[in-house]
């Protein structure tokens, strides 16, 4: 997916939110957007998600299937989890997310009714109908917001899982819980522009850990260790 | 597109949103009603029953497009596209104000009219409550939140369209929706004859205005 000199305002006469902004995103990217508040990050990412239309320039390349997560999830409908994901699910054309809710610790919230979520709680809403049905581009704003430190750690790993099968993730992240994700590539917005930045290098040598644990367990920590991109014996 | 058609009407339903238009229309079916109508009336009064319910039934269309927030239409649209997701929310709306006038169909045949009607009648009566759907539905979409953001406004035009279209349809039955002639054509037994200016007219500004809704829908998202 190619956005190419990408420039956009909401209304004619309106201060420019992005200015040839531009990005190249082959299958398996990561992409974590970061910039000031206000500087239009959500902008761009609704851009690339098609909800916006560029009033300049072009985005090409869009794959077909897109899963969208809102910075603030939409709770005030009157269904509960279980009801609106099975709902969402019929709406894709995809299997209720049951593995996802399981793995975002959401299935003691599966009863309740949206409205009455905590806003950690609705997020993962969010995030579970998002991910639902395999999207070749997931695009997620401040998806580590609010979510407890569990859920945050198997997100990134969903996140990697995505990357691994061929789908680019774009996605805010002021928390800084991506850069966990191997190969991820940071942008920064600023001024309208996207810049990318260089990957800070840093002195850390590597170390190794022994855990003790059961041996029931071991297996699947092992995966996730090695979706962060651990090397794992 | 039909899971997202019923998704949109299961949320209405449930936010207990559909009790509006339904006391509406309860309160015009009982005020044309109350009395009765002697046999040979009920035509004119379902040319009547169809005129003033639009306004209703723009009323529940507004309301159904307008029920769910924003960020839900923003996944929806992900989803399925822009274009389902744009037919999908009339398509609900349409089967909404399609059912309310239904309601209006039956109501007097159970406790309004002296006589049942014959079937000319009925189809007459029926198609005018149709021409109503389609044009209560598009004044309901134009009037929507992604159209007209502030409430306040949104109801003063819905008010004030259905008020324009009553007036402007006194001068020509081409001026806008041709509401009064219908009632007027009922009422003097020349339905038959008007009928297909009535209907043509009637579906070309409804058409006119679902076209502008999607136009706006295609700019606003």
């Amino acid at each position: 997916m190619r956005a190419t000199n990408v420039s956009f305002r909401y209304r004619r006469g309106d201060p420019w939110v992005l200015s040839d902004a531009s990005l190249d995103l082959a299958p398996g990217a990561v992409a974590e957007i970061t910039g000031p508040n206000g500087t239009g990050k959500s902008t761009l990412l609704r851009l690339l998600a098609g909800l916006l239309r560029p009033v300049r320039g072009r985005i090409d390349e869009r794959p077909a299937v897109i899963g969208y997560a809102p910075e603030r999830f939409p709770a005030d409908q009157p269904f509960t989890v279980a009801g609106y994901l099975r709902h969402m699910a019929a709406v894709r054309r995809v299997a209720v997310p049951e593995e996802l809710t399981a793995r975002l610790g959401m299935d003691h919230l599966l009863g309740q009714r949206l409205p009455d979520l905590s806003k950690g709680s609705a997020h993962k809403v969010g995030l579970a109908q998002a991910l639902a049905g395999e999207p070749g581009l997931l695009i997620l704003d401040e998806p580590f917001a609010g979510l407890d430190v569990t859920a945050r750690a198997e997100l990134a790993v969903i996140v990697a899982e995505v990357a691994a099968r061929g789908g680019i993730v774009v996605a805010s992240d002021h928390q800084g819980d991506l850069r966990t994700v191997p190969g991820v590539t940071r942008y920064e917005v600023r001024d309208g522009k996207t810049t990318r930045v260089a990957r800070v290098v840093e002195d850390d040598p590597p170390t190794t850990l022994t855990i003790k644990l059961p041996k029931s367990k071991a297996e699947a920590l092992a995966a996730r260790l090695r979706a962060e991109g651990h090397e794992v014996s | 597109m039909i899971p997202l058609v019923t998704f949109r009407l299961s949320g209405y339903v449930r936010s207990h949103r559909i009790f509006q238009p339904l006391v509406g229309l309860l309160a015009v079916l009982s005020i044309i009603y109350a009395t009765g109508v002697p046999a040979g009336g009920e035509l004119p009064s379902y040319s009547d029953s169809a005129g003033i319910l639009m306004l209703v039934f723009a009323w529940g269309a507004r309301g159904l497009l307008d029920n769910e927030p924003d960020e839900q239409r923003l996944i929806a649209i992900t989803a399925v596209g822009r274009r389902r997701e744009l037919a999908a929310g009339l398509l609900a709306a349409l089967l909404l104000t399609g059912a309310l006038a239904l309601v209006a169909l039956v109501f007097p045949l159970i406790v309004g009219f002296a006589a049942t009607p014959g079937a000319a009648d009925l189809g007459y009566g029926a198609g005018l409550h149709l021409l109503a759907v389609l044009a209560g539905t598009a004044l309901g979409a134009l009037t929507s939140r992604p159209v007209l953001a502030s409430p306040a406004a949104s109801a003063a035009v819905l008010v004030g369209g259905y008020m324009a279209i009553l007036l402007l349809s006194s001068a020509s039955p081409w001026a806008s929706v041709p509401v009064l002639d219908w009632m007027n054509a009922a009422h003097h037994h020349e339905l038959p004859d008007r009928a297909a200016v009535i209907a043509a007219s009637a579906v070309a500004w409804s058409v006119a205005g679902l076209a502008g809704y999607a136009a706006v829908r295609r700019v606003r998202g």
